[in-house]
């Protein structure tokens, strides 16, 4: 027969005071694992959620990142007029030619600059991206040397927000609009006129070319008409799958994660035997009792692995918590592969926190494991006599 | 017996909490450690030699904004410049590998060595080197990495330049800030597949540590108002620059340096606790031998920071040997090239240590000092 739950829920409850401690120490362990894991999902999330299904993007083969790509004029003619675009109301091709340039700016807190991508693109270019909103201000006229900025970069950067402006290469560019690109990585940019940013940074050429496909028959068309092509040293791709092959921006942090978890678990591990041993220790005698009554050794066992378990998930469900008011929260760093800032957010999700909840039940079971089994071979007599 | 034996007979009569107690403790001293080696790393500029006397000058606009060539020959000219070398990013892929796994710098192949002082290669091959267009020199440990000899030939795969160029290898060099770094002739990038009468940046060698304000002065006012403005300054502050592009990662590896401290004391001064609620009775009957307070205090407090140490010389001396000893870029996958456990780093882990002993004791010996005799001598558990 097994150890009533009720029984390890007790014994938790009335040794508040020995493992309090406990349940805090590992309470830490899970927040700290769930929140460096909520910034690499954060991250994930940034680029997984970045472009429309019925987008094509184009750029130079064999470039890794869209602000080293080129492409040139005579490229966009030649790919502007293929059936495959689709056309706007008044019947020109929805095709963006973008210049994807870095600049650097001063940071908000004073320390130092960082790089800022800035996006050149077409009002065409930013129909093509619905995802983003327009939150303050208006969008860009185009010759007017004008900017729009994720909201979230203006809140890091110093003279982003409307009505600010600030210099670049010589010139000075003023911001009208400052746009929301939930959760995606327009929320790491600026956005200004293509050829106004071509002048403004010596480009002869585009970076990147962004269409709306009729059909996804089309995409797939486009797709294998320029692998064909070998006059056409580019390379296409749909939107979605170009922006979520980024994830691997997340990697460093995901190891991070991960050393940080095995180090801290093996802590918290000793922590929850030593707990555990010693309240073995001081129930000698209850266990002994348990045993007379006729509880058998592997339901002793098994009520202690429980009770391990169990004080270990009182520390998760405690760690998510902790770490929950985090969630949501933006934050930035730099991007090794575009080589500029990148803001995202802690994300928490349902599944990691359930994860936490693991980890922390699996630091229990292993911490209790030891103890338990001492406590099932305890000599019943001997166990009765002990003080 | 004495009082130090005394001490230590009770620290180890269980030994297994003993030997737990110090296995956390270890385990949470490596680990800050390792997180304070990162954060050093991460934050600060890699000291090389002659670094005092190089000068970087880069697009105003951004470090990947390219500069005009002609600018050199305007540098040289200002009074204070020794050498001056192009600096022009590849950014080759190695064998379809995926990711870049060392860094490409087309420069100027004579003035490399006068730039760039700490560079150790020799003469035989530096003259190697010169002489044919085609050939590179690289860091030792990227050379490790693939096995590469002086004569070998490789291509890269540009993701900057259409196309891609084969190199030969004509020397591996040591004693630079990262070992890891390929050069080869700025010429053969504009021969091949370059942009002609582009570079990446400058990289500028100074006279004396005094001409340094002025040279950065002078290049910074000799392309102001032009196509192309520089923003020229000293090698430390160009790198304290990339430091700052960091942003928040450094915040987020302090706050959890400061969780881990804070668990560490948690579990510790629970442990202490633990130990000392088990002998209530004894130290009753020490109480009752005489013994004073302050007495019992010491006895509580060596024996938790007897463990704290034991823990802090385990972890820290661990990392230290994995560190020292291990192969850091292997075990990073390359995001560490050095990972150096500093003499101030150790101290600091065990100052944690020391305090987190002198912490732990604080709870138990109040419950001590508070205790009543009679009370102790009644206590069984």
């Amino acid at each position: 027969m097994a150890l009533p739950l009720k029984y390890n829920f007790r014994n938790v409850v009335v040794r508040w005071r020995a493992t309090l401690a406990t349940i805090l120490g590992i309470a830490m362990v899970v927040a700290v694992y769930v929140l460096v894991q909520a910034l690499a999902v954060g991250l994930e999330k940034s680029a997984s959620n970045t472009g429309d299904p019925r987008n094509v993007m184009i750029v130079r083969k064999g470039s890794t990142a869209e602000s080293s790509s080129q492409v040139s004029l005579a490229q966009l003619q030649t790919v502007r007029y293929w059936p495959q675009i689709a056309h706007d109301e008044k019947g020109a091709p929805l095709i963006s030619a973008d210049v994807i340039t870095l600049i650097s700016q001063p940071r908000i807190d004073g320390r130092g600059e960082a790089n800022v991508s800035v996006r050149g693109l077409t009002p065409i270019g930013i129909q093509l991206r619905p995802q983003v909103k327009l939150v303050a201000g208006r969008w860009i006229t185009p010759g007017k040397r004008e900017v729009a900025i994720s909201q979230k970069i203006a809140r890091r950067f110093t003279n982003f927000h409307v009505g600010d402006s600030f210099r670049t290469a010589g010139n000075t560019l003023t911001v009208v609009g400052e746009f929301d690109g939930g959760n995606s990585a327009f929320d790491s940019e600026i956005w200004m006129d293509a050829d106004e940013a071509r002048s403004l940074f010596d480009r002869q050429n585009y970076s990147s070319l962004l269409v709306r496909v009729t059909s996804p028959q089309a995409a797939q068309e486009i797709i294998t008409r320029i692998e064909g092509d070998k006059r056409l040293p580019l390379r296409a791709e749909a939107e979605v799958k170009y922006y979520g092959d980024q994830t691997a921006t997340a990697m460093p942090i995901r190891i991070l994660g991960n050393f940080l978890a095995t180090a801290m678990s093996i802590g918290a591990i000793f922590a929850a035997m030593n707990t555990m041993y010693a309240s073995v220790g001081a129930r000698t005698r209850e266990i002994g009792t348990l045993r007379v009554l006729g509880f058998r050794r592997r339901s002793v066992l098994g009520g202690f692995i429980i009770e391990g378990a169990l004080l270990a998930a009182i520390g998760g469900v405690l760690g998510c918590l902790l770490a929950l008011p985090l969630h949501g929260y933006s934050t930035g760093t730099m991007s090794f592969n575009s080589f500029s800032e990148t803001v995202f957010e802690f994300r928490i999700t349902p599944w990691l926190a359930a994860k936490g909840m693991i980890f922390s039940v699996v630091v229990g079971i292993i911490g209790s494991l030891l103890p338990a089994l001492r406590a099932s071979r305890l000599p019943v007599i001997a166990a009765l006599k002990s003080v | 017996m004495t009082l130090s034996t005394f001490i230590f007979k009770n620290a180890l009569r269980n030994k297994r909490r003993a030997l737990l107690s110090v296995s956390s403790v270890a385990a949470s001293l490596f680990l800050l450690v390792t997180l304070q080696v990162a954060l050093r790393e991460l934050t600060l500029p890699v000291e090389s030699a002659g670094a005092e006397l190089r000068v970087c000058a880069r697009n105003k606009v951004s470090l990947t904004n390219p500069l005009p060539a002609r600018q050199r020959s305007i540098i040289e000219k200002i009074p204070g410049v020794e050498g001056v070398t192009p600096f022009t990013w590849f950014g080759g892929q190695f064998q379809n590998e995926g990711a870049m796994t060392f860094a490409q710098f087309a420069m100027d192949a004579k003035e490399t060595r006068h730039v760039f002082t700490d560079l150790k290669l020799t003469a035989a091959e530096q003259a190697a080197y010169e002489s044919e267009k085609a050939s590179a020199i690289i860091g030792k440990i990227s050379a490790d990495k693939y096995h590469f000899k002086v004569g070998d030939r490789f291509t890269l795969d540009s993701t900057i330049y259409p196309g891609s160029l084969e190199f030969k290898i004509a020397g591996i060099f040591t004693g630079t800030a990262d070992d890891r770094m390929m050069m080869f002739h700025q010429e053969y990038l504009d021969e091949s597949i370059g942009t002609p009468g582009l570079v990446g940046m400058w990289w500028i060698k100074v006279k004396t540590a005094d001409d340094m304000p002025i040279v950065i002065k002078t290049i910074n006012d000799a392309f102001a108002n032009t196509a192309a403005e520089v923003r020229a300054e000293s090698e430390r502050n160009f790198q304290l620059g990339f430091i700052s592009m960091l942003g928040n990662i450094k915040t987020l590896i302090a706050s959890i340096s400061t969780v881990v401290v804070f668990t560490l004391v948690l579990v510790t001064a629970s442990t202490m606790s633990m130990a000392v609620r088990e002998r209530f009775r004894e130290l009753a009957i020490l109480k009752a031998l005489g013994f004073r307070r302050r007495e019992l205090f010491v006895f509580i407090l060596a024996e938790s920071f007897g463990l704290a140490v034991a823990g802090a010389i385990i972890g820290i001396g661990t990392a230290y040997c994995v560190y020292t000893f291990g192969n850091i870029s292997q075990m990073t996958h390359g995001i560490f090239v050095s990972f150096e456990v500093t003499p101030h780093i150790m101290g600091l882990a065990a100052l944690v240590a020391a305090l987190l002993g002198i912490v732990s004791a604080i709870a138990p010996s109040l419950a001590v000092a508070r205790m009543s005799v009679v009370n102790g001598l009644k206590t069984l558990d």
